[in-house]
This record gives C-alpha cells, sequence and structure tokens, in this order.
C-alpha cells in the first residue's frame, strides 16, 4: 500500500487526537490508581483461581483494567464500580475460555511465591489441600468457579455476584447452591 | 424448615448460613462457636457444604493473595495511557487507509481500461520496431491513436498527484 510521510500538521493533528483519548479515559490518574490499589489484588486472585493460570490471570489483569478505563460509564458506587470490572474480568476469561486456552489447570504452589508458607504452616499439608482444591474446581463449570469464589473469597451479596456475572439476581441463589453442592461433593464433603 | 432448625430436604438455603460464614470468617469456627451452632452445621447439610466449600476456597484466596504480584498502579496507568493514545491514533488513520485502498483500485482499473483500448495502437508500435516488423505497414496513423497516447501520458503524470491529494488531509 502507499505510504507518505507525516507532514508536522499530520503531527499535530495525531497528538491532538491521542490526547483527547487519553482525556476521555473512565478516570484521571489519582483516581484510578487509588481504585488499581484497592481492587487489583482481588482481580489477579480471582483471574488466577477461574482460569487456573498465573501468566493468563496477568494478561487479562491488564486488559480488564484498560477495557475499564475505556469504557464510558457512570458508576452510582464505589461497588458497580468494582463489580463492572469484575464483569470485564469474568467476560475476557470467557472469552479465552472459548478460544480454547481456558482449559483449567491444577496449579502448582508455588514455593517461591513471595509470602508462601511464611509463618512456618505445613507445607505439604497446604500443598494437597490447595491441588485438591484445584481439582476440584476443574471439575466445575466456568460459571460455577466464578460464583463461588465471589461468594465465598469475596464475600459478594447475590446482587453483587448477579451483577458482576451478567445474571439476573433470582437465578444466583439456586446456581449457588448446585455449585457449592458440587464443589462439596468433589472436595469428599457430604452433599 | 424442620423443628430441629434444620431445612428440608429441598431447601437450597439455610437461614444460619450467615452465622457460618462469619464464624468462618472471623476464625472461630470450628473449635471457639458456641454448641448451638456447633449442633446445627452437624444436622445440617447445607451448612456443612457452606463449611467445606468456603473454608476451602477462604484458604486459597489467602495464598492466592499472597502470591499476587500486580504491576503498580502507576505502571499500570502509563501502559493504559499509551495504549489509548495508539489505538486512537490507528482509529484516525482508519479512513486515510480505506481512500488508499479505493484510490490504488481506482488506479489500477484506470489503467486496464486505458491498456484495453490502447491495445491496437500499441500492438502496432511493437510490430513497427521488432526485428523483422514492417515498418511500411505499420500504422501510426490511426485516428484513436494520438489522444490515447495522450491520456495514458496524462494517467501516469496525473495518477500519484490524485493519489497525493486523497491520502492528504482535507
Amino acid at each position: 500500500m502507499f505510504s507518505r510521510e507525516l507532514t508536522v500538521s499530520d503531527l499535530e493533528r495525531l497528538d491532538r487526537i491521542a490526547t483527547a483519548a487519553v482525556e476521555a479515559l473512565q478516570m484521571d490518574e489519582d483516581t484510578f490508581r487509588a481504585f488499581y490499589d484497592r481492587t487489583a489484588r482481588q482481580v489477579w486472585a480471582y483471574l488466577a483461581r477461574i482460569t487456573g493460570d498465573r501468566s493468563l490471570a496477568d494478561d487479562l489483569l491488564q486488559e480488564s483494567y484498560y477495557r475499564f478505563l475505556r469504557a464510558e460509564r457512570a458508576f452510582a458506587s464505589e461497588s458497580h464500580r468494582r463489580n463492572y470490572l469484575f464483569r470485564i474480568a469474568t467476560n475476557l476469561a470467557h472469552d479465552r475460555h472459548r478460544r480454547g486456552r481456558g482449559v483449567i489447570n491444577v496449579p502448582v504452589p508455588d514455593e517461591n511465591a513471595p509470602g508462601a508458607l511464611a509463618d512456618g504452616r505445613d507445607l505439604a499439608a497446604e500443598t494437597a489441600q490447595r491441588t485438591d482444591l484445584a481439582r476440584a474446581m476443574a471439575t466445575l463449570k466456568p460459571r460455577e468457579r466464578e460464583m463461588l469464589w465471589l461468594a465465598y473469597a469475596q464475600g459478594s451479596s447475590h446482587e453483587e455476584i448477579a451483577e458482576s456475572l451478567g445474571l439476573r439476581k433470582s437465578s444466583i441463589k439456586i446456581l449457588l447452591f448446585r455449585a457449592r453442592r458440587r464443589l462439596a461433593a468433589a472436595l469428599g464433603g457430604q452433599s | 424448615m424442620n423443628p430441629r432448625g434444620a431445612p428440608a430436604p429441598l431447601d437450597i438455603e439455610c437461614p444460619r448460613e450467615s452465622d457460618v460464614l462469619d464464624a468462618l470468617a472471623s476464625s472461630r469456627w470450628p473449635h471457639r462457636v458456641d454448641a448451638e451452632l456447633s449442633n446445627h452445621v452437624a444436622s445440617c447439610a447445607i451448612c456443612r457444604d457452606v463449611i467445606t466449600v468456603a473454608a476451602a476456597i477462604q484458604a486459597d484466596h489467602d495464598d492466592a493473595w499472597r502470591e499476587a504480584n500486580v504491576p503498580s498502579s502507576g505502571q499500570m496507568w502509563w501502559r493504559a495511557e499509551m495504549r489509548a493514545r495508539q489505538d486512537a491514533i490507528r482509529h484516525a488513520a482508519r479512513p486515510v487507509n480505506v481512500a488508499q485502498g479505493v484510490a490504488a483500485v481506482f488506479a489500477l482499473a484506470l489503467a486496464g481500461v486505458a491498456a484495453w483500448f490502447a491495445w491496437p495502437s500499441l500492438h502496432s508500435l511493437f510490430s513497427a520496431i521488432a526485428p523483422g516488423g514492417d515498418a511500411q505497414t505499420t500504422t501510426f496513423a490511426s485516428p484513436l491513436f494520438i489522444p490515447i497516447a495522450i491520456a495514458m501520458g496524462a494517467f501516469l503524470v496525473l495518477a500519484p498527484v490524485a493519489i497525493y491529494f486523497v491520502m492528504s488531509e482535507k
């Protein structure tokens, strides 16, 4: 295809466009940084556990925040904002799952991870417990994993789960019950 | 709900779930809860599932929290800003790329049409200059030869100029 040299007016025009794009981001820098510091580890943990892949969680974390910043939406509260972020993260994880990279792995606990077992807990017991949970989670549907994580790791209410997953609030109770029963059975608990 | 406080077999939630989760979250479960709650959990399938699942997930959440090695907020903001700029510029350049494509297709089509019209004259010209060609029988006197030659010359000069203007701002 043809190409041409950029003129000074081209560069000025592109700079104006780029500046406008940055100004159109959802938040200013300070607000974003505060929000990110409050939520990033939660989102990473969620992504790492629903996908079973830490490096994928790293990628999806960045993509989630970028899409969140580009979203042209107003939020009534911090909770809505957070739920919307989780919804973006969930949708991205689903996209990856559909494209075949989302086959959940059973993550091997990383002994060198910062803080891992620093308090002297029993490594073998911890590893076995985590592996059991990862294996049990891998038997669930993605939607079930997400729901259980939001409910019991994040402590989200049914309304927040519905908002984060794009489901009707009225269906959360039964779906959560089924997912919990399946996971408990997979973990060897009573169901 | 049956008389002992446990839900009937078809119930999907138990009113004591929140008590169980509170006990778990505050590390009171299983040793520092009152006997009444312990007895309830022992008789309630839903609460037993809640304990099994929530205890495992909360422990895993604590591990994941320690594992999480996320970029700093400053890095994340900088990357988002750079990407927003690049996306905006790419988006702005899209109509220019479309115009370039249209111009190229148009120029090629025009060249094809011109070549088709000029072919008889060009054929005569090639015959005349080819070794062994019969220059005497070659006719440059075709009534279309001169206008076509002028049109092709003009096209070769003007097409790049036209393409430049199509690609230019405005």
